[in-house]
């Protein structure tokens, strides 16, 4: 018993120790507690790495409005209970933002943040119900969820079958857990209204073996085939995809398909491919462009110059870029010190944003936290990826209804 | 001098069985007591609910397993899918209207129910064998959960848990959140300490030790082995249920995938199998001490302006887990508790080392 005490003790002085002391009152803090360790490692060292590139970029340019922002990183390791403690940890900081890049985590926050007030970024994961406002006003998507996702997707397909979908098979390969699941309604939904022939393909988790499903795609003989996985699975789709005989240039994936899985399948054999896109790709953008000139060439980057304007690098800098707006706007019309509730109205009160051509023009308000849906699609060229559309969004009453449909559970949940 | 010894006597059956015949240690354990009471008067929040809560859940759910694995000397490799058995019955059932209480008896009887049904495998397979067969029941479960809307509850696969009230009494904030943890935990271990002194935990060992020669000396192992799966497993639905209220407030299936229940496991061996405080250090080290190690790696780097990537940064204290449960394993292979044990034994005739035997 002693020796728990003594463990306690120096736990608690170790703790202590850990958290630094108050900084400046101006300071704004964001908490970003990311899993660089276990699942989500494919897009996190490039994500953290671009969301603090921004950080830095702003901070150069005087902060917002004057006011310095803080980043606070951790590792969670895809734990919720490591992202419990990191929550409850950056709330005792003062955090008016957190983001955690992981859906179990963020799930398991949810019921707190919702019960603190305080904003959480839920950019390309977690719920996408909490796309409606009402019901989750702290939750931020402001992103197309993968229903909308989905839709576009569809939409590009009709646009390139002359708006004729009779007939044609569309087949959905996708990994077999909730996430993967997750889009099959919405393509259920819009086979009726459209006509088109839908199957679905599901392999198991973590999907680095495929080939039994993709045999299966193959007798299907689909005119498109959509894959909807992450991480690791991907290349093993697209790979398999090939090997079947699947057209490449009809191929397309959920928004988790980047470069890297292109150049481990093969940057030329996987030419055509397509992929959802929902923030731009490359250097070119002037935001990005920024970066590289105010931060990366001063030696101030968070990490490898190569990896600035990859694909995730560049989703990074869009969560930042759009919390930004949104803290800019908040001191704007009201004044600092930056609260978790001016934050979110700040949020709120976004409209028409583009963060210089990084994102469709993003909407967001107090009942549409999704931010309009809007995004492309974009083709694997063998180097690097070109948008084949502008910024589209479609079918939107159906995501809506399924928004609506599942956060109405959630509120007769009892919360 | 610390432990005195002197005035022990044994001179009745009750005094000869007591939990702690040594005064010391029954201070110890009201000392304990009270802190664990007054602690969210004197821990600030954020350690409360993010540091001891869980704590308590997880040392519960770790006796659990250890009831089955250091009493009962049976591998289980699914613990994780009964407790989340007992966090979605109990969610579904307080949803349903039942009461928290009856809710937490009835997950602990569900779980209880579903993995009797895998202890079964028990009674034809050992050791490796009966760890895939019980690694079986966590995929089966983990595949039933996600693949039934009906239980998982939908498309986002998330449950919230209902507000709930504990015997009248509204929980609705930390404080009594911890309570209903520190309450379920107490109950749990005082069951615990009490099981090596019954006939039951004296059958347990026997079949633990052989089972063959449990039965010559007239010990039912079929009905002794079941026993055991049908209490950890009661047990353990009971504490995912505690976890699912108390703590995460809402479940997914992540929560209870493998993962978790190779923790649990590593919680009880670490910590020391059959041991009662064996199973809150073991606990204490597999749930805590990554997120206390990240903090203080963290700290330090930031202290000493250290030039390393955020991703170094992050595997080091994940090194330094595996050093440190490495470590142990070999200072002590008996676990956490042996070496509780072998500082107490030191203490006990401390400062006349030449007194102990």
């Amino acid at each position: 018993m002693k020796k728990v005490l003594a463990t306690l003790t120096f736990l608690a002085a170790g703790l202590a120790a850990a958290s630094p002391g108050a900084a400046q009152d101006k300071t704004i803090k964001v908490g970003t507690a990311l899993d660089f360790t276990a699942v989500y490692t494919f897009l996190t060292a490039e994500y953290s790495q671009g969301q603090r590139d921004y950080i830095a970029l702003l901070n150069a340019r005087g902060g917002i409005k004057g006011h310095p922002v803080d980043i606070m990183v951790v590792d969670t390791g895809n734990q919720p209970q490591r992202g419990i403690e990191a929550y409850e940890r950056f709330k005792s900081e003062g955090a008016v933002l957190v983001d955690f890049l992981s859906t179990p985590v963020s799930r398991a926050v949810v019921p707190r943040a919702l019960n603190d007030g305080i904003n959480v970024l839920t950019m390309f994961h977690g719920r996408s119900d909490a796309a409606d406002g009402t019901v989750f006003p702290t939750i931020f998507p402001a992103s197309p969820s993968y229903w909308a996702q989905a839709t576009a997707i569809i939409k590009y397909i009709e646009e390139q079958e002359k708006g004729n979908l009779k007939d044609k098979k569309i087949a959905l390969v996708l990994i077999d857990s909730p996430f993967g699941r997750e889009p099959i309604p919405v393509f259920e939904e819009l086979s009726k209204r459209l006509g088109y022939k839908f199957s679905a393909f599901p392999y198991p988790s973590p999907g680095n073996e495929q080939s039994a499903t993709w045999t299966q795609v193959r007798r299907e003989r689909p005119d498109w085939t959509i894959i909807w996985g992450a991480g690791g699975g991907q290349p093993v789709s697209v790979r398999e995809a090939i090997r079947n005989g699947i057209p490449i240039d009809r191929l397309a994936s959920v928004i988790w398909l980047s470069e890297t899985d292109m150049n481990i399948v093969g940057a030329s054999q996987t030419k055509g491919a397509l992929r959802f896109e929902g923030v731009a790709y490359g250097k070119d953008v002037p935001l990005i462009a920024a970066i590289e000139k105010e931060v990366i060439a001063k030696g101030k980057g968070a990490g490898p110059a190569e990896r600035v304007g990859s694909t995730y690098y560049n989703i990074g800098v869009a969560t930042m870029a759009v919390f930004a707006e949104g803290a800019r706007l908040a001191l704007e019309k009201e004044g600092g010190p930056l609260t978790p509730a001016k934050l979110k109205r700040g949020l709120e009160s976004i409209k028409d944003y583009t963060a210089d051509g990084l994102l469709p023009p993003l909407t967001i308000t107090s009942e549409d936290h999704q931010g309009g849906g809007r995004g492309r699609i974009a083709a694997w060229d063998g180097a690097k990826w070109v948008p084949k559309t502008d910024w589209i969004a479609a079918h939107q009453d159906i995501v809506w209804n399924l928004i609506r449909q599942e956060s109405a559970k959630f509120k007769n949940s009892g919360n | 001098m610390f432990y005195r010894l002197a005035g022990v006597r044994h001179t009745s059956y009750a005094a000869d069985r007591a939990l702690w015949p040594v005064p010391v240690d029954r201070w110890q354990i009201r000392a304990l007591l009270a802190l664990a009471v007054g602690a969210p008067f004197l821990l600030p929040d954020l350690y409360l609910t993010s540091y001891l809560l869980p704590w308590l859940v997880w040392s519960t759910a770790a006796l659990g397993l250890n009831l089955l694995m250091g009493w009962a000397g049976q591998i289980h490799l699914g613990y994780a899918a009964v407790m989340a058995i007992g966090a979605y019955g109990a969610i579904h059932a307080v949803r349903l209207g039942i009461p928290f209480e009856l809710a937490l008896l009835g997950s602990g009887l569900l779980s209880a129910a579903i993995g009797l049904v895998f202890g079964f495998a028990a009674l034809r397979v050992k050791g490796l064998y009966l760890a895939i067969s019980t690694l079986a029941m966590q995929y089966l479960v983990d595949w039933i959960i996600s693949h039934v809307p009906a239980i998982s509850g939908g498309s986002q696969a998330t449950l919230q848990a209902p507000a709930f009230r504990f015997l009248g009494v509204p929980v609705a904030g930390d404080w009594s959140r911890y309570y209903v943890a520190l309450a379920v935990c107490v109950l749990v271990t005082s069951f615990l300490l009490n099981v090596g002194r019954t006939s039951f935990g004296r059958a347990l060992a026997a079949v633990r030790e052989k089972d063959f020669a449990a039965a010559v000396i007239g010990v039912n192992a079929f009905y002794f082995k079941l026993m055991a799966f049908w209490c950890s497993s009661f047990l353990g639905g009971v504490s995912g249920a505690v976890l699912a209220f108390c703590y995460y407030r809402a479940v997914t299936p992540e929560q209870f995938n493998l993962d978790v229940s190779i923790q649990a496991v590593a919680m009880v061996i670490v910590g020391g199998m059959g041991s009662v405080i064996g199973s809150y250090l073991g606990a204490a080290l597999v749930l805590l001490a990554p997120i206390v190690l990240n903090n203080l790696v963290g700290a330090f780097a930031r202290a000493a302006a250290l030039p390393l990537h955020q991703e170094v940064l992050s595997h080091i204290p994940l090194i330094l887990y595996g050093v440190l449960i490495v470590g142990f394993l070999l200072f002590e292979p008996l676990g956490l508790a042996k070496v509780y044990a072998n500082i107490r034994n030191y203490f006990l005739v401390w400062p006349f080392r030449h007194a102990r035997h």
